[in-house]
């Protein structure tokens, strides 16, 4: 499952901020459909502007930092990999003395 | 009551002399001992490889741990004041016609308190921590700018002489400045009709302070993203950095906020605009610009704390923090939901119903990553060998305090109850769970944490569980006191309280109040006890001598900063120099 390109696991870890997302969605639906206070262009506009925008800020800076730290996970992996056995695909560090490329190497 | 206010005015009189007894008697200021008289009987002077000695060091320094210690004692020193004009207002609380104030000096004092315990220790305190360990923690030399580091913290005195000035004056004036009367939270036309030039030179401390917090800011800002480690990255930052990072980045949006509205009070008061004239933006244009500020400073308060807590309990269960990432996104949320639910305190002014529907709805939302980090506490204390030692206590007591002030919060948070609890002794009980139950509390647990590291010594451990005890005893009582009270309608902010018993059972309301001033002077004792324990084990406490004080390497748990510190401890003892840990530089004493 690769959800907006993330791992299985950081959408888990994410899943921590789809629940105030979702609190605010379903406060702006519930508004949406049962406008208790009656409408009005200026004052439900800036209602739901309010709302909206702090959903899309929430979604994006949770968008962002996952991204951050999920790349930072992959390159320590891949760092981790490399000292151990093998090194991280696209590196070329001159230590390898095999003189196959990464790429001919994972095809064999 | 007017006897009450001489003495305090004769108090403040002492102080200030015995300040300016204290300062004309320094000879040397670089030495150690500065009413020494003329120096020791050996004539001998201090010199330096890295730092000039004495006082001069402290008006100099830039070293990141130097001015983390300035601040600490800062903050101290801040707590201090505003603890004592806490218990003022508790004493004075006593019974309903009020005991030892005029209304005039319960004002007063009830405005420097907030103003004193919010910008002059809650901010300077976790100033204090984030200054010595962040740098620590992840790996870097110092700050990313020093000497910005130090401007920061030394515009906060001058800052706290202003927000104090009218006591300071009013003897000295004949009354013509006296302290401002207007809460901390300003709100006109209170705060532009006062023409008290206290309230001016308030402002000014607090605009002072404000641009020292945002300096402050910035530096954690750009220390975190450019001088980190090469092996810290986004993904093993501790989470106490991740909790500055956003409070910095809440600062870096409201202060400035804050500052500019301050302005215009300013010129309103002193050059007749109309800003938050009925005739130009309105009263409530204030109320909206002081808490889109004012509610993500609630914030800039309790997400350091929350850091230090996440940081520290794991270390005292045996076990990693469960959900660190669960943590840092939800940290992430309240950074940003937090600038969405300021109108919450202002449900009650009347504003349009949609509006505030919409402003209940984040505030609920933003509930949910605060309840996730509880969860997330007690997770890692769930089956964890845990080891009761005086911070883990506080992080507990933090814990408790904070499911409290939590879940009165979000009662808050709903319009309909809102309305019936707005401005009661309820609101003040929910907020002060928060800023002493879990605020201060993690400030206490930081402090004994940390304290072999940033002084090389080792706490008395008796006195610091008495301290604890009488903490969590006094905060209860004090703050559950004040929730009954809010309940049975007792009014915030007044001096006495003697309206009909018809409309208020009184004497339930005087007991109340009674209990909340017996777990008022549970908290002082508790307090003087701290500040005992801190002074004396700084003083004479057993020099620690294992980088690991707390056993944290058996899990796996050594953190940069112990092994910092192990590496200090070997350094000192390879050149056999007895000089303390804390001090950046190296002295040497020889014979002139």
């Amino acid at each position: 499952m690769a959800l907006f390109g993330f791992e299985k696991d950081t959408l888990l870890d994410l899943t921590v901020n789809v629940i105030p997302l979702g609190i605010i969605l379903f406060f702006i639906a519930a508004f949406a459909v049962f406008p208790a206070f009656g409408t009005d262009p200026v004052f439900s506009g800036m209602q739901f502007a309010l709302m909206v925008s702090m959903f899309l800020l929430l979604a994006v800076l949770t968008y962002y930092a996952g991204r951050a730290i999920e790349n930072a996970e992959s390159r320590q992996e891949s760092v981790e990999a490399a000292s151990a056995v093998e090194e991280p695909p696209g590196e070329v560090t001159g230590l390898d003395d095999t003189g196959v490329e990464d790429g001919e190497a994972t095809q064999e | 009551m007017v006897a009450g206010d001489i003495v305090l005015t004769g108090l403040m009189a002492v102080l200030l002399v015995g300040i300016a007894a204290l300062l004309t008697r320094i000879e040397n200021w670089r030495s150690y001992t500065p009413l020494a008289g003329g120096g020791t009987a050996t004539g001998e002077t201090v010199v330096h490889r890295e730092k000039p000695a004495g006082i001069i060091r402290w008006l100099t320094t830039v070293d990141h741990k130097d001015i983390g210690l300035l601040y600490g004692l800062y903050a101290i020193i801040a707590f201090a004041v505003g603890g004592i004009m806490a218990f003022l207002i508790r004493v004075q609380l006593v019974t309903p016609a009020g005991a030892i104030l005029s209304n005039n000096a319960y004002n007063s004092i009830l405005t420097s308190h907030g103003i004193t315990m919010l910008f002059l220790f809650g901010t300077p305190i976790i100033a204090a921590f984030a200054n010595y360990f962040i740098p620590l923690l992840i790996g870097a030399d110092d700050m990313a700018f020093p000497r910005i580091n130090a401007i920061a913290f030394w515009v906060l005195p001058p800052a706290a002489l202003l927000i104090w000035a009218g006591f300071f004056l009013a003897p000295v004036t004949d009354n013509m400045i006296e302290p401002a009367r207007t809460a901390w939270t300003m709100y006109t036309p209170l705060s532009v009709e006062q023409t008290n030039p206290g309230v001016d030179l308030m402002l000014l401390g607090l605009h002072l302070s404000g641009v020292g917090a945002t300096m402050g800011a910035i530096n954690f800002i750009a220390t975190i993203f450019t001088e980190r480690d090469g092996d810290v990255d986004w993904a093993n930052l501790d989470i106490f950095s991740w909790t500055m990072l956003t409070q910095s980045a809440l600062i870096l949006f409201a202060f400035p906020l804050l500052g500019s509205a301050l302005v215009m009070l300013l010129m309103d008061r002193n050059l007749q605009t109309t800003f938050f004239a009925v005739e130009g933006g309105g009263p409530l244009l204030w109320q909206h610009l002081f808490w889109f500020f004012g509610h993500p400073e609630v914030y800039i308060l309790v997400l350091p704390p929350m850091g230090l807590v996440s940081l520290i309990l794991p270390k005292f269960s045996g076990r990693k923090l469960f959900g660190f990432k669960f943590v840092v996104y939800s940290t992430l949320a309240i950074g940003v939901l937090s600038f969405g639910v300021w109108a919450h305190h202002m449900f009650s002014t009347g504003m349009d119903p949609r509006l505030r529907a919409s402003f209940m709805a984040v505030s609920l939302a933003i509930a949910i990553p605060s309840a996730v980090k509880t969860f997330n506490w007690i997770t890692t204390m769930w089956n964890g060998r845990l080891r009761l030692t005086t911070p883990m206590l506080f992080c507990i007591g933090f814990v408790s305090n904070f499911i409290i002030g939590g879940v009165t919060g979000v009662f808050l948070a709903a319009v309909p109850v809102d309305l019936i609890l707005h401005d009661t002794y309820y609101v003040v009980g929910h907020f002060h769970y928060i800023v002493m139950g879990a605020i201060g509390f993690a400030a206490f647990a930081g402090i004994y944490y940390w304290f072999p590291v940033f002084t090389g010594r080792m706490y008395q451990r008796t006195l610091g569980k008495a301290h604890f005890w009488l903490s969590m005893v006094g905060t209860n009582l004090t703050f559950f006191a004040m929730l009954a009270l809010g309940y049975l309608g007792m009014p915030r902010r007044y001096a006495t309280y003697q309206f009909d018993g018809a409309i208020a059972p009184l004497v339930q309301v005087t007991t109340f109040h009674q209990l909340a001033t017996v777990g008022a002077v549970i908290l002082l004792v508790g307090q003087l006890i701290f500040v005992w324990n801190i002074v004396q084990s700084w003083l004479e406490g057993p020099k620690v001598e294992d980088g690991d004080p707390w056993n944290l390497e058996r899990d796996g748990m050594l953190d940069r900063e112990f092994e910092w510190f192990d590496e200090q401890l070997e350094a000192d003892e390879h050149e056999r120099d007895p000089s303390l840990l804390a001090d950046g530089g190296q002295d040497e004493q020889t014979d002139s």
